[in-house]
């Protein structure tokens, strides 16, 4: 009897703990609301405090636009920026930060399941396929009726990365530029004058060798560096990465296996580490602790270099190196999008986010704050001065330079991820550059027809 | 003298695979207070930092909201613990001493879910997340871990192991099924439960995949999410990474040495009963 | 005399549909469902975001079988399941049998082999990393030598299979520690009166009376081990010269679906990976007969 008495209170029991938990889970989304509350106090938007619903913070609560980006260091001059357009709107809108490989799977889940954040990046790897599936708000007439947004004022590139069947899809955002990064106190100690606008690639090869010791190298690259790397040199002598087109490669160009062959002969000569080297240690690592004079890197590796005391106390940044005049001087270039989900919430709260960030004002401040170099030509004169340790005219010269947008197609990653396994071989030296550029070329051709 | 040797070679034997499980930990304690210079130097080679980087603490704390992070990170793990012990008591013994129709099927349904590599569940479970309107929210992060195939094996193993005649000494007592399950059989695969929470607090808390898209928002989403966050792609700051692993490994530790205890106590119950 | 069923029969066939009810409801619904699903797109050409999807038959199971990088990924994964498995099993087993005595400072021993299992993951492989790093990491400096640790196609592996066994410890060592707790203590001391030795208590005591136990570990961790990930996610890169000879099959899987958008073709795989995982673990039920005792 007594037994049965305790079995009952038991599953009462568990029963009533099943409810206390649905309660304690309940409540603890509130204290998070609460919190955002605090959050807002400091940026002062009051009318848009009392719509903090509650039961969910984040995507899709009435009048709160998400935002999903993938690079926590820009969250917060990017948020400055957002919050001030809060106070204009009376919207309240919060960026969320996942990583750059999770971002991906986000969305690809997000468009499959039709929940897309209000506002992300777009990035030239996948645009095409969100564009052509109607996943991103058609952007094109409200542009048209808008009087702070005019495509031409962005750089050409980004502008055609983000348009499909003559629609636009995305508002550029920034614009990155590729530059020669280098350790002075290693070109001191090996009496090596700092490198200028007057190097030529060969000048480069010829001065790594002058750079290269037993302590360190004169400059690393991997095969995966190559908007950091060959492309660069493909187009600066020349050749080609993919047609214009989008359906033949390049690499078999003599003038790309003359570019790709500049960074193996290093190699072959000791001033460049080996491959087992570099993709134990990434080359900017190596930089970071003066193990190589040289590393050529985009502007989005500021922050790292900035915020590590070695790199700000040592190194420096200059233009590339040209072929054979100023005029080949080449960087590829890269540039985000600001898109809307097709069939968010709020698409006109959305757009008019969009619209300010893209706005000449918000440009110039994301340059201000040093979050990166923008999208809007003519815009990024203050992002030299956002740091004091550099002298950034090293990569805002390379505005200057011949700019090419980075090689994309369809489905960019296949034959880009088949390209850097292929050139391992080139790298350890394993089989010649020609033999590797020719297959490269041939499989990269076989990817591009099945797009 | 027979048994001091026994015991020396005992220990001997312990404590070298101690160093070998603590060195990586060591290294992460060290590196926690270096310069990044330091985390690359060879000659001469640096094992322990020059000037301790005290700093590289604070530093941490200032860009993570650990408190905000621990509580987000315990409470899906107290859920989804007791999620998982309460559904894989019922089931694991069903499966392990209930005899019904249909019962090898559903046990090889069991079975099959471990085989399946979690990749394959995200975007259909983010899908009815959404739908649900529970991302950003504790439940989207329990939401996968409500039950567990893994727990189910593991408690009918528990139960498969225990004698038989207890059970048929409590159907003598006229106890019915679930009175059978919850006073004599549960109790007696307690430190089994207390492995499998252990195990699901740990797997629940090095879940990052699932925890980074269905709380993408800084305040609620866990510990290693959090962290991975910080491991993006353009930083380049170890000492700092290590600092804040280390700081995130701590609640765990806590958890495991608490209820370490408990193991101990189960010996020595489990000791007179049989 | 089949006709009726006891009132026993019908009770447990009640109650143990009652009792596993909420566990198949949630599995079928967020495993089994989206298990299905995956089956089905391994027969078509997936367009984008579950749209489009157009039938190919068995063309995607051709084309695997013909698919070199695949079977080297088997191959790789079978390497890497081949190491961490037995081995993690077999110290694990002896660790656990050595903490079960009355031994001084038991306690922290158990803590100590158990603190690999609450490292976050990416701080796992961020710390192996730097110990294997040929050029700044600690084991080649402190025994002056020189091995690419992970980056020789012939032994990156099995480097990962050892930060796999380093991870794995803890958990093989506390499963073991509970099965010990169900050996009944006076086992041993009638042992010990007949002369058999430690290793001898070991291989006829403690090993049948925990085969529960070994079992489970040995099919948990075979499944788990065939779906290593993460560790060689992190680890290795594109650049990297052993990428081919690490890959494994869910990191394929995961290549394809995730950053390919080939998502008919990475099911395909997943598919693959299941028949082979099925197969080990049927072996395993039917070989248990042999040598897991059940009270």
């Amino acid at each position: 009897m007594k037994k049965r008495v305790i079995a009952i209170l038991l599953s009462a029991l568990t029963a009533v703990s099943i409810v206390g938990c649905a309660g304690a889970g309940a409540a603890a989304p509130a204290a998070d609301a609460g919190s955002a509350e605090a959050v807002e106090e400091e940026a002062e938007a009051a009318p848009a405090e009392e719509e903090a619903a509650p039961d969910s913070i984040g995507s899709s609560v009435e009048g709160e636009l998400s935002i999903t980006i993938w690079d926590e260091g820009q969250r917060e001059g990017l948020q400055k920026i957002v919050d001030k357009w809060s106070e204009e709107s009376g919207i309240k809108a919060t960026i969320q930060v996942v990583d750059w490989n999770n971002y991906w799977t986000l969305l690809e889940a997000g468009a499959t399941g039709g929940e897309l954040p209000d506002v992300f990046w777009m990035h030239s790897n996948v645009a095409q396929k969100y564009m052509e599936n109607d996943m991103l708000l058609d952007l094109t007439d409200r542009i048209a009726s808008s009087d702070k947004i005019d495509m031409s004022n962005y750089y050409e590139g980004i502008v055609n990365l983000y348009q499909s069947d003559g629609k636009q899809y995305a508002v550029p955002k920034d614009i990155d530029t590729i530059a020669l990064w280098y350790n002075k106190t290693i070109f001191d100690e090996m009496g090596v004058p700092y490198p200028d606008d007057t190097w030529t690639w060969e000048d480069f090869a010829e001065n790594a060798k002058k750079l290269t010791n037993d302590e360190h190298w004169g400059y690393a690259i991997a095969p995966g560096n190559n908007q950091e790397g060959y492309y660069n040199t493909i187009y600066s002598m020349g050749g080609y990465v993919i047609s214009d087109d989008k359906k033949t490669s390049g690499m078999d160009d003599p003038n790309s296996i003359k570019a790709v062959k500049l960074f193996t002969d290093m190699i072959a000569e000791g001033s460049c580490p080996d491959l087992a080297t570099v993709s134990e240690t990434a080359p900017n690592e190596l930089l970071s602790a003066g193990k190589v004079a040289m590393s050529i890197n985009g502007s989005w590796m500021l922050a790292g270099y900035r915020d590590n005391e070695y790199t700000a106390e040592n190194c420096d940044v200059a233009v590339l190196p040209y072929t054979s005049s100023p005029d080949d001087r080449v960087s590829i270039y890269n540039g985000l999008g600001w898109a809307a989900s097709a069939n968010g919430k709020n698409t006109d709260a959305a757009w008019s986010l969009i619209e300010y960030l893209g706005s000449k004002e918000a440009q110039i401040e994301q340059a201000e704050l040093g979050v990166t170099m923008s999208a809007y030509k003519g815009t990024s004169d203050s992002w030299v001065n956002s740091v004091s340790c550099f002298d950034l005219n090293g990569h805002m010269k390379m505005l200057d330079a011949k700019l090419v947008f980075r090689p994309y197609s369809r489905d960019t990653t296949v034959w880009e991820d088949m390209m850097i396994e292929k050139l391992q071989d080139a790298w350890t030296g394993d089989k010649p550059v020609e033999d590797v550029c020719k297959d490269i070329a041939e499989e990269m051709n076989a990817a591009l027809a099945e797009e | 003298m027979k048994k001091t040797v026994y015991y020396a070679i005992i220990y001997f034997i312990l404590v070298i695979v101690s160093i070998i499980m603590l060195v990586p930990f060591l290294w992460m304690f060290l590196t926690a207070f270096k310069t990044v210079a330091e985390t690359m130097q060879v000659d001469p080679f640096v094992i322990v930092p020059k000037v301790w980087q005290t700093q590289n603490f604070g530093n941490v704390i200032k860009a993570m909201d650990f408190v905000r992070l621990y509580a987000n990170t315990l409470g899906m793990i107290a859920l989804r613990v007791f999620f998982a012990l309460f559904t894989s008591t019922l089931s694991g013994y069903a499966f392990a001493r209930l005899n019904f129709r249909g019962k090898n099927l559903m046990f090889s349904l069991v079975l099959l879910q471990m085989m399946i590599p979690v990749q394959i569940f995200i975007i259909p479970q983010y899908v009815m997340v959404s739908k649900l309107h529970l991302t950003n929210t504790i439940w989207g992060l329990v939401f996968p871990g409500i039950v567990s195939a893994f727990g189910t094996f593991l408690l009918r193993q528990a139960y498969m192991q225990l004698p038989r005649d207890l059970e048929d000494a409590a159907r003598v007592d006229g106890c019915n099924i679930p009175q059978t399950l919850f006073f004599i059989m549960a109790p007696l695969t307690r430190s089994a439960i207390i492995a499998l929470g252990i195990f699901t607090a740990i797997f629940a808390y090095k879940d990052l995949m699932w925890p980074m898209i269905v709380c993408p928002d800084n305040r609620a989403t866990t510990l290693a999410s959090a962290l991975a966050k910080m491991n993006g792609q353009y930083q380049q700051k170890y000492p700092e990474l290590m600092m804040a692993a280390l700081i995130s490994c701590v609640p765990m530790i806590v958890i495991y040495i608490l209820f370490q205890k408990q193991f101990i106590e189960g010996i020595a119950t489990s000791g007179g009963k049989l | 005399m089949k006709k009726k069923a006891s009132s026993r029969q019908i009770s447990e066939f009640i109650w143990g549909w009652i009792f596993i009810l909420p566990t198949m409801a949630g599995l079928i619904i967020l495993n089994i469902y989206p298990m299905i699903d995956t089956i089905k797109q391994s027969f078509f050409k997936a367009g984008d975001f579950g749209k489009g999807n157009e039938f190919v038959g068995l063309k995607n199971y051709e084309k695997v079988l013909l698919d070199g990088e695949i079977w080297q990924a088997l191959w790789n994964t079978a390497k890497y399941a081949i190491v961490e498995v037995p081995v993690s099993i077999v110290i694990a087993l002896l660790l656990a049998n050595l903490l079960n005595k009355r031994l001084k400072g038991r306690d922290t021993f158990r803590t100590i082999f158990f603190l690999p299992m609450v490292v976050a993951p990416a701080a796992v492989a961020m710390v192996w990393k730097w110990l294997y790093n040929s050029n700044f990491g600690l084991i080649n400096n402190v025994f002056n030598i020189k091995v690419n640790w992970i980056s020789d196609p012939k032994i990156a592996i099995y480097s990962i299979a050892v930060i796999g066994i380093w991870s794995v410890l803890g958990y093989n060592m506390v499963l073991f520690l509970a099965g010990l707790q169900e050996v009944p203590r006076d086992y041993y001391e009638a042992a010990s009166l007949d002369g058999a030795n430690g290793l001898q208590q070991l291989l006829h005591i403690t090993i049948p009376l925990i085969s529960p136990t070994i079992f489970f570990v040995l099919v948990t961790r075979i499944i788990a081990a065939m779906q290593v990930f993460d560790l060689i996610y992190m680890l290795i890169d594109l650049n990297n010269p052993a990428w081919k000879k690490t890959e494994s099959l869910v990191y394929l899987f995961y290549k394809y679906s995730f950053e390919q958008s080939k998502k008919g073709y990475g099911a395909t795989v997943v598919v693959l990976l299941l028949a082979v995982i099925l197969i080990l673990t049927v072996i395993q039920l039917i070989g248990q007969k042999k040598w897991v005792h059940y009270e």
